[in-house]
């Protein structure tokens, strides 16, 4: 004899039992990562194709219904011949290696002096991290309001510091001073982070390692030279890698620091390319360009994680 | 003359005591072992001799100079780590050179490799000297780095618990490499373990070692066979003493003023009868390792562990006679009082 549960429960069909019942395990497991896949898809994997195919068009997105002509691989020989784009190349070169040199020599020496743990090293972490909480849109303009010349508190500070009248020069409308301006401004957002990462390998390296040097007579300068640097190395590279990408395809903070000005001084890449896109309207061209950004930082990321992974292996 | 020395040196963490009013003096050429459990201060003392800590108090002297205040590149002496303290992107080559490049030594080129191929020699690690430091195992890590130590040739050289991360059989053979090696050498060595049989089998002298203190300094022997209190005769000897109140076995050499008496196994003699001369005891198990047996005997509500021949059919429930020879005496504090030499037991 049952018990009346017993017969409930055998009574009562399991309902998901009864729709998966027939399912293989790889068809319950397709149907799980269906949503993501198919998400993937359609804001990732189709833009990516649609934007090869257009790239190989006259394609102008503000008047839809002109003829579509395929023009082969003329848009690419149009960018890289001109010599605007080079110019913009050029200075997205300046801008990431400048700001990434900023970055690191800054963010290294911050992680080596909180890395003594001096008292209230902690709070002293805390406040440095502070601008790379902030959003870059925030940051931009706040900076414009700071490097404003009459105003700004930039210009008075220097005025203060070097006896400089505060309005004979300006940070963001002068030629020479405005690409400084923009590697000063990611320098200090973005140094903390590179700090960060810093400090993560520089507490990584075990005391005792040091007190071994310290025994076999290595002087401070040495166990800098043939301990710290090597093994915080594989960081330090990271950090590069993380902060070469974002810098290349920077865009938010630029663009409401200079919006690429004075004249096309400061303007990187990603701001012709949105000029191309959406104020030119050249949708086939811009597309174009899209593309030689991407397999650009795509192949150039590619080999430097290979030598990244050579210096970790060692 | 002293090659080291420590003089009423204290140290203290906080509110822990890590080393009290230790004095120790080594000679030169002499394997000194400290032992004891972990937190006694052993390392604390390495540390101190090596420069890593400064005592709270006292002073210790390398090669009789005071150097209580120096740095440790001022003191010449070589650290062995408990942890592989290798550097990990240096090959082994470059680890084993790293000392002897320094620049306060300015060595030739030449002598340096000369010097690490005989110490990579001595170690069996010379196919090992192209070879990353991460891509050795365990034994080659740690013999690289009691490499490391060899290459220089310091006043002394300190070890903390160099074979404590090894296996058993890699830790028997690298402990005969070291005793051979400090033979031939004739170095100077302090050594820290907490392990009996690296202590017994290496050191010319032992210090036992507790909370801070040194309690007592001698030869092995010495500290086996006639240890100054009841914790000391404890740290040695497997199985372990057994202490039993004095009033279980009265008579024979007991002094008066023992309160305990210290059982080691070769104190005990058994004889498979119950009417024996001696207190009976009941075998309450046996365990069998292969080569001996320890068997673990109940007398009144006290428990006893000795050693028995395999051989020896013995079970528990078994009743046996039991005699002593020598055993230690221990008075109410602790310490050990001699027997009377008039009442031996035979």
């Amino acid at each position: 004899m049952s018990t009346l549960a017993e017969r409930a429960v055998a009574r009562t069909p399991n309902r998901l039992a009864l729709r998966l019942g027939n399912l293989s395990d790889k068809a319950i497991a397709w149907l799980f990562i269906t949503p993501s896949v198919l998400l993937l898809l359609a804001i990732n994997i189709f833009p990516l194709l649609w934007t090869i195919q257009l790239s190989f068009t006259n394609y102008r997105a503000n008047r839809p219904n002109a003829v579509l002509r395929y023009v082969g691989l003329d848009n690419y020989r149009d960018i890289l011949t001109d010599p605007e784009i080079w110019h913009a190349m050029q200075a997205t070169a300046h801008f990431v290696l400048w700001s990434i040199a900023m970055e690191l020599v800054l963010g290294f020496g911050l992680a080596l002096l909180i890395n003594r743990r001096f008292r209230g090293h902690s709070f002293w972490t805390t406040i440095i991290l502070l601008p790379m909480m902030l959003s870059p849109a925030v940051v931009g303009n706040f900076w414009t309001f700071l490097l404003q010349p009459q105003i700004g508190l930039f210009n008075n500070a220097i005025a203060v510091l070097t006896g400089v009248d505060p309005s004979s020069f300006q940070m963001i409308g002068d030629v020479r001073l405005a690409p400084w301006s923009i590697i000063m401004v990611d320098a200090w957002m973005w140094t903390p982070y590179v700090m960060l990462i810093c400090l993560a390998g520089l507490r990584s390296i075990p005391d005792y390692i040091y007190e071994a040097a310290e025994v076999d007579r290595a002087s401070p300068w040495r166990q800098f030279w043939s301990i710290t640097l090597p093994m915080v190395m594989p960081f330090l590279m990271l950090a590069i890698l993380f902060r070469a990408i974002e810098n290349f395809k920077m865009f938010d903070m630029v663009n409401l620091l200079t919006s690429g000005g004075p004249g096309s001084t400061t303007e990187v890449a990603s701001i012709t390319l949105k000029r191309e896109a959406f104020e030119k309207w050249r949708t086939g061209y811009s597309s174009a360009l899209a593309i030689i950004l991407f397999v650009t930082v795509f192949g150039a990321a590619n080999i430097y994680v290979k030598a990244l992974n050579r210096v970790k292996q060692r | 003359m002293a090659e080291v020395a420590l003089v009423d040196v204290s140290k203290s963490f906080g509110a822990v005591d890590a080393v009290r009013n230790l004095s120790l003096s080594i000679a030169n050429g002499e394997f000194v072992v400290l032992l004891g459990p972990t937190g006694a201060g052993k390392t604390t003392t390495l540390r101190l001799i090596a420069g890593l800590e400064r005592p709270d108090r006292g002073n210790v002297l390398i090669q009789g100079r005071i150097v209580t205040e120096a740095v440790p590149a001022e003191r010449d002496v070589a650290f062995v780590f408990q942890q592989y303290s290798l550097y990990p992107h240096l090959t082994v080559y470059d680890n084993l050179a790293f000392p002897l490049r320094s620049p306060a030594r300015r060595m030739d080129e030449q002598l340096v490799r000369r010097r690490i191929h005989q110490v990579a020699e001595l170690l069996h690690v010379e196919q090992k000297l192209g070879n990353r430091a991460t891509a050795l195992s365990g034994g080659e890590m740690q013999r690289v780095a009691i490499g490391r130590a060899l290459v220089r040739e310091p006043a002394v050289y300190l070890m903390d618990e160099p074979l404590s991360s090894l296996d058993a059989k890699l830790r028997a053979e690298l402990r005969l490499e070291l005793k051979r090696i400090q033979r031939e050498l004739g170095t100077t060595i302090l050594y820290v373990t907490h392990d009996q049989i690296e202590a017994m089998t290496m050191a010319d002298r032992i210090g036992v070692m507790n909370e801070g203190v040194l309690i007592q300094l001698g030869t092995p022997r010495e500290i086996y066979e006639r240890p100054d209190n009841a914790y000391v005769a404890s740290r040695l000897g497997a199985p372990a003493i057994n202490l039993v109140p004095a009033e279980l076995l009265a008579g024979g050499a007991m002094p008066p003023n023992a309160r305990t008496v210290g059982l080691r196994t070769e104190h005990i003699r058994m004889i498979c009868s119950a009417d024996g001369p001696g207190p009976v005891a009941q075998v309450h198990w046996v365990e069998h390792l292969g080569d001996q047996n320890h068997v673990h005997l109940k007398i009144a509500s006290h428990s006893l562990v000795t050693l028995a021949d395999p051989a020896q059919q013995l079970k528990a429930g078994d009743r046996v006679s039991l005699a002593f020879d020598d055993p230690l005496y221990f008075d109410q504090a602790g310490n050990r009082v001699a027997a009377n030499e008039s009442g031996r037991q035979a």
